[in-house]
């Protein structure tokens, strides 16, 4: 253990595999435990960012030409990815320390800090593993923490913890089939020693299940329907830490070892197929996402959506698309990490997340308010945030396939093009949607005494709304400090097109400027006076004046031709875990129908297999 | 673009987009008197109702946000300023990228739109609440045909986004670029929320809806943001679908060589633009105000049905080389 890199992957692994042995009385020691196990793998992480690693290997076990071995390497994808993971996972606990979602449920303290050191220790192993196997068992400790983390929310979250596991366990069983047979045509589960190129059926297959478990993980469709019922149960920390963040950085991060190490992509039909996924899962996630009652379920689709762009990005196969797909992951698991953990600080302030009970947060909770602002308008694409620049780059990626390459797929540009820009536009639509019924709109009578939540809890939403809006205007830095190295890029790489944040940003101030200007002169000739909203001279009480935001699209809602899509939507018929379900329950219902336990009924199965059997030995026929 | 020139472009740009802006004002009120069998205002209305307005005291609703209720008008008039510098840039200094590209532009289009919303939800009035769910819808349903119609360019140009590029290269009169101005001008209609879109002001229901607790100096600052949208959003008609806004001749006579034959570009621009704010203000005045539902529809299924055909056009034009499709 005098390994850099093991020491990271394990030391969070075994405290976190211990803490959920430990009585849950000593939830103080859980939290500064927690906290310093998480502030020392964030300083590694850095450190092996900055300054690399020795590679770490330590044979197992061999059996004939199958080995195992526990191989940790620094790739400079990977380094760069756990120095976020890393972080996203000390903000959590830092969020965790006043949390109430955390405190309230005191049984289960020990599970859930268990869980977070487990999530980060295995993250780790996931993105510094250089064995498939290995690989695999720490994305599988990924989907066993978020099990336990869901658990914790109390009523009704083992519904949602279960529905989960099923759903990433089977993509999880993909995965293995996939690595069984990338295993068998390679003959190495070494990553960095394999390298197949797309041109059998064995190994479109093996693409195919690998890209299963890798948009299952991030959430993309078809198998994103763990993420709403996750986002409905799970404490707002837990949907923080893994969906919105941790989750996405790996699932992301898989998709790109996939396309761009594992496999050598021949086929022009697999980068259409993930451009379909891409394409479907931003524009039908979005327009699911506009008729939620619930901040955290919009905000659960709002996650699927932007997977999209992901998954669209990398499909486009050109360097701009595939960095922005990589850019998006990163800027998308801040914003959405801090819309989560606004909604956390309004959930524990008014004790609810449903939109039609809030209104008019923004007096009350400014600051979490400014954050949300910033992260809701970042998630938006609008200039000069994060948002707007890798939506910006995944564009180009696509408009670059369609006019540069000859592949036929490559011709239906105009589609991925129209479904990323109109699902940026409903995107806007969401956010407004909230950030009217939530914190703008007028507040109910019942909220007047909110408090706006303590100091660790708002400490990582303006960290994070900072680098929303830091990676925003100086794109550049992080394009070229972490993800063209990561992309094995050069760094004066000129694949972009025009877009001067900085200028842009000055701009704007100085607008913003000559307005203030105006209103001054305006001011100083009169002044600002308060008055009572007008009416039009009705006396009207507050709940009478207020429009809930709820309602704001029914009229997409009732649409021709998208009402029944809704309805069928709501009633969860395009749902996979309930159409699975369903196919699971007619299977076991015949075999129930079968073993209906009456002794001549089992004979006679008994004869006619004994029959069948010695038909086909005795090839009567 | 020598130094001098870059000096004096940014000590005109700013004053002389509001001035045209104003005057673009002027221009729709006069006209539209006009078709309605009336004198109309004279030419410094405009000005006069912008300062008459910064004199008049700011109401606040009590139960505003007052911070976001303040800011938007600003950001909202920074967003389109900003656009508006861009796009003088691409017709003055075509040879250098500036700020940003096609899709810079249709993002920052919808930067005042986003502040109008942002600014009436904040001041907590139900019909500025009923305005703001309404432009969200808006801009939801033309955004889908203005990326249409933006697609139909890029193909006919060949991938290129940079906007000077776009404005060299695009064939104006093909039917497929005809079909995308034709809906891209009512996507800048809804933007301005000219009448038959004035469904987020629409004065008989809900009485101005998203600008109703507005007043004062802070009504006068979006008045000028409309102003300059004025300018901004038919300029960028003009650039991307009508070949360009040439002011070759002016920095010419600013360099101090008169060069006659350059007149003609100039004005025909000039012609373009004011076609184009004509074009708009017919449409206002000759149609009633649609329901938000129909609206939608229009622009999701009407339009966009002709714009996938413009797409197919565009399509098939590029590959085999006919233009005029």
């Amino acid at each position: 253990m005098d390994n850099i890199l093991s020491i990271t992957v394990f030391l969070p692994l075994i405290a976190g595999f211990v803490l959920l042995f430990l009585p849950n009385k000593m939830r103080y020691f859980f939290k500064g435990f927690t906290l310093i196990i998480s502030v020392f793998v964030f300083a590694r992480s850095i450190q092996i960012f900055r300054f690399g690693s020795p590679d770490y290997a330590w044979p197992i076990f061999q059996i004939d030409n199958l080995k195992l071995d526990l191989l940790l390497t620094a790739r400079p994808l990977g380094a760069f990815i756990l120095m976020f993971a890393m972080g996203f996972g000390l903000l959590i606990t830092l969020y965790s320390l006043k949390s109430r979602a955390t405190n309230s449920g005191a049984r289960a303290t020990n599970i859930y800090y268990g869980a977070i050191l487990l999530t980060i220790g295995g993250s780790a192993g996931v993105l510094l593993s250089n064995h498939l196997l290995l690989l695999l068992i720490f994305w599988e400790i990924v989907t066993v923490s978020l099990y336990l983390l869901i658990t914790t929310g109390g009523k009704n979250s083992n519904f949602a913890a279960t529905k989960s596991f099923a759903m990433i366990g089977a993509s999880d069983a993909a995965f293995l089939l996939g690595i069984a047979m990338v295993w068998v045509h390679s003959g190495t589960f070494v990553i960095s020693d394999i390298s197949l190129e797309t041109t059998s059926a064995v190994s479109i297959i093996a693409f195919l299940l690998l890209m299963t478990a890798a948009v299952t993980k991030a959430g993309a469709m078809p198998l994103h329907t763990w993420l709403p019922t996750a986002g409905e149960y799970a404490p707002v920390s837990v949907m923080a830490l893994l969906p919105a963040a941790i989750d996405k950085l790996l699932g992301i991060f898989l998709l790109v070892i996939i396309v761009k190490e594992i496999f050598i992509l021949k086929s022009a039909a697999l980068s259409v197929v993930l451009a379909i996924i891409g394409a479907a899962t931003i524009i039908i996630a979005a327009m699911v996402a506009i008729v939620q009652h619930n901040i955290k379920k919009l905000l659960a689709y709002s996650a699927i959506s932007q997977v999209g762009y992901m998954v669209l990005g990398i499909a486009t196969m050109t360097p701009v698309g595939i960095a922005g797909a990589v850019f998006h992951m990163l800027n998308n698991a801040i914003y959405k990490c801090c819309l989560f953990l606004g909604t956390g600080a309004v959930e524990q302030a008014t004790g609810t997340a449903e939109m039609d009970k809030l209104g008019g947060l923004g007096k009350k909770m400014p600051l979490t308010f400014a954050t949300f602002l910033i992260a809701a308008l970042s998630v938006s694409g609008i200039p000069p945030f994060n948002g707007f620049v890798s939506k910006w780059m995944v564009y180009q990626g696509v408009i670059k396939m369609g006019t540069e390459s000859a592949v036929a797929g490559a011709r239906l540009w105009p589609i991925w093009l129209i479904a990323a820009i109109f699902g940026s536009a409903l995107t806007l639509a969401y956010s407004v949607k909230i950030i009217h019924s939530v914190f703008l709109s007028r507040l109910p009578s019942e909220l007047k005494e909110v408090k706006e939540v303590s100091l660790p809890m708002k400490v990582p939403m303006v960290i994070l709304a900072l680098l929303c809006v830091f990676f925003g205007v100086f794109y550049l830095i992080p394009l070229e400090r972490f993800i063209y190295p990561a992309l094995g890029m050069e760094a004066d790489a000129e694949i972009l097109s025009t877009w001067a944040s900085g200028l842009a940003t000055i701009l704007i101030l100085i607008g913003i400027g000559l307005g203030v200007l105006v209103w001054l002169i305006g001011k100083l000739s009169r002044m600002v006076r308060i008055v009572p909203t007008w009416t039009c001279g009705e006396i009207q009480t507050n709940e009478q004046m207020t429009v809930p935001g709820t309602h704001f699209y029914k009229t997409v809602s009732s649409m021709g031709g998208l009402k029944q899509l809704y309805t069928g939507q709501e009633k969860g018929h395009f749902d996979t875990y309930n159409q699975g379900g369903r196919v699971g329950l007619a299977l076991t219902g015949f075999l129930r129908w079968l073993h209906s336990g009456l002794l001549p009924m089992y004979l006679t199965w008994v004869t006619l297999g004994l029959l069948i059997i010695l038909f086909i030995i005795c090839r009567i026929w | 673009m020598s130094v001098p020139l870059n000096v004096l472009f940014w000590i005109v740009v700013i004053p002389g987009t509001v001035v045209l802006g104003l005057l673009a004002c002027w221009i729709v009120r006069k006209v539209s008197a006009l078709v309605q069998w009336r004198v109309g205002p004279p030419l410094f209305q405009p000005f006069y109702d912008v300062v008459k307005l910064m004199g008049k005291e700011i109401l606040v609703p009590q139960e505003a946000q007052k911070a976001v209720f303040m800011a938007a008008p600003l950001v909202g008039m920074a967003g389109v300023l900003l656009l508006s510098i861009m796009l003088w840039r691409v017709a003055f200094v075509p040879a250098k990228p500036f700020v940003g590209d096609i899709i810079v532009a249709i993002y920052l289009m919808v930067l005042p739109s986003l502040a109008l919303i942002l600014g009436s939800s904040a001041s907590a009035s139900p019909h500025a609440a009923v305005g703001t769910s309404r432009e969200m819808k808006l801009v939801m349903g033309y955004e889908l045909s203005l990326v249409l119609a933006l697609i139909v360019v890029i193909i006919k140009t060949g991938g290129t986004l940079n906007l000077a590029e776009i404005a060299q290269h695009t064939t104006v009169f093909s039917i497929s670029n005809m079909l995308a101005f034709l809906v891209a001008l009512l996507c800048v209609q809804a933007k301005l929320g000219f009448v038959p879109f004035d469904i987020a002001e629409a004065e008989t229901e809900v009485a101005s809806g998203v600008l109703m607790e507005y007043s004062g100096a802070l009504l006068a600052v979006w008045k000028l943001a409309h102003a300059i949208m004025l300018v901004a959003l038919p300029l960028f008609l003009v650039i991307v679908f009508l070949g360009g806004f040439d002011v070759t001749f002016l920095t010419m006579v600013f360099r101090g060589t008169f060069e006659p034959t350059l007149i003609m570009p100039l004005v025909w621009s000039i012609c373009k633009y004011v076609l184009v704010l004509v074009l708009l203000i017919l449409i206002k005045n000759t149609n009633p105000r649609v329901r938000i539902d129909q609206a939608m529809k229009f622009f999701w299924v009407y339009c966009g049905v002709a714009l996938v055909a413009a797409i197919i056009l565009a399509t098939i034009g590029k590959n085999f080389g006919v233009s005029w499709l």
